[in-house]
């Protein structure tokens, strides 16, 4: 994806070169930003690694923010995509939950500059980009409460640990990015998923589940 | 009539820099970081530009002034609420009050804290992150040892909790805060109680 088109005169449409300049600068921001972190990442760096001139990339985005927030967009697609799949595939509660996580995990793990750009630096470019962060992470609450049991002890209702959850294991898979470690994210599944499960499950039966898959 | 004996004059520097601290919370809260000038902060603390640059060196040094003073006292009341407690399900839960009862009481420097400085510049965003550490710290010393636990399971619980009360916050519920000590208890509590 990141190779240009050949030089000199081809047969693509004008719509195919455009969106490919597209995702090359989406690509391109991502690597940079894992690289350089935001304040140093430039317009020019982005276009160089993407090898489209900085007159092309004007006419895509106005600004590397907006080119930034196109690419947090991106992202969140990428991941959810993934995701909802792997949610699909199962009938149980307990399996989607643990097939998203690990198709989540999966997918952040293998893209380290996507898992650095939608969880590290999608933290601290701002309020309208810390605002989309918020809002993907809060597009699973449904996933997580469709099906999901009362607990059988307990006065909270599930609802309520839906976005603990979520925010915990946003957290903690931001903090693994950050220190460096995005290609282990696969590796700690079975304690994401235990913490995922255990307020719904209670953690007797939220280990028997990992443990068993 | 003897006049009035002076205020010692690290008092009045400590009460100026208080209300430069407060002026530059509210303004964040109304207008945002990035908007907000030093004119503004000023007018609103009633000192003089000088004073603020006697005290500070500009705004991003406020800005963590009253991060650290308000993360101080955070900490400060959960370690003293815990202190007295030996059950450790009521330390967690006293630990968890006396968190929310800061918020509720002080809405506007729990916004700076837990919404602004994530968003202010790379150093409050790293003052944020150091926070969230001593919160998970904190958390540790109350929590039991499990070997059957993850080691990671402080920072994912503290972590959890924080993303509650931020969207809390970010409702402008921050005042009703304490409403939330059942659930974020529960929460705290589930990985370590048998039979769910």
């Amino acid at each position: 994806m990141s190779r240009p088109l050949p030089r000199g005169r081809h047969g693509l449409t004008r719509e195919f070169v455009e969106q490919d300049q597209r995702e090359r600068l989406l690509a391109a921001i991502a690597g940079a930003l894992l690289e350089r972190g935001y304040d140093e990442t430039t317009v020019s760096l982005i276009g160089s690694r993407a090898r489209v001139s900085k007159s092309d990339f004007y006419r895509h985005f106005d600004s590397k923010e907006e080119c930034f927030i196109a690419a947090y967009e991106e992202g969140v697609e990428r991941v959810r995509a993934r995701v909802v799949a792997a949610w699909d595939e199962q009938t149980e509660w307990a399996d989607r939950v643990c097939a998203g996580l690990a198709a989540g995990l999966g997918c952040l793990g293998r893209e380290p500059e996507w898992a650095n750009l939608l969880l590290v630096e999608g933290l601290r470019a701002g309020p309208e980009v810390y605002g989309r962060f918020q809002l993907a992470v809060d597009s699973f609450v449904p996933y997580l409460r469709d099906g999901a049991p009362r607990p059988r002890r307990g006065k909270a209702a599930p609802e309520e640990f839906d976005e603990a959850v979520l925010g915990g294991v946003a957290s903690l898979v931001g903090r693994q990015v950050l220190a460096g470690r995005a290609d282990g994210l696969e590796r700690i599944f079975p304690e994401v998923a235990e913490f995922a499960l255990t307020p719904y499950l209670g953690p007797a039966e939220a280990r028997r589940i990992i443990s068993a898959r | 009539m003897p006049s009035r004996p002076a205020l010692p004059r690290e008092f009045i520097a400590a009460h100026k820099q208080r209300r430069i601290m407060d002026a530059l919370a509210e303004l964040c809260a109304e207008q945002g970081y990035e908007a907000t000038k030093i004119s503004d902060i000023v007018r609103r603390a009633k000192v003089a530009r000088k004073t603020l640059y006697d005290n500070f060196d500009g705004k991003e040094e406020v800005f963590l002034a009253a991060f650290d003073a308000a993360r101080d006292e955070a900490i400060g009341r959960v370690e003293e609420s815990c202190a007295a407690v030996e059950d450790w399900g009521q330390r967690v839960e006293a630990g968890l009050a006396a968190l929310l009862g800061y918020v509720a009481q002080e809405p506007v420097l729990a916004r700076l804290c837990m919404i602004e400085a994530l968003s202010a510049t790379p150093a409050t965003t790293r003052r944020y992150e150091d926070a969230l550490a001593a919160f998970v710290k904190l958390a540790g010393e109350s929590l039991p040892r499990s070997k059957r636990l993850p080691e990671t399971i402080d920072e994912t619980l503290v972590g959890g909790v924080a993303w509650i009360v931020y969207q809390q916050i970010r409702r402008e519920q921050a005042r009703d805060a304490v409403d939330l000590l059942p659930q974020l208890t529960e929460f705290m509590l589930a990985p370590y109680l048998e039979a769910g």
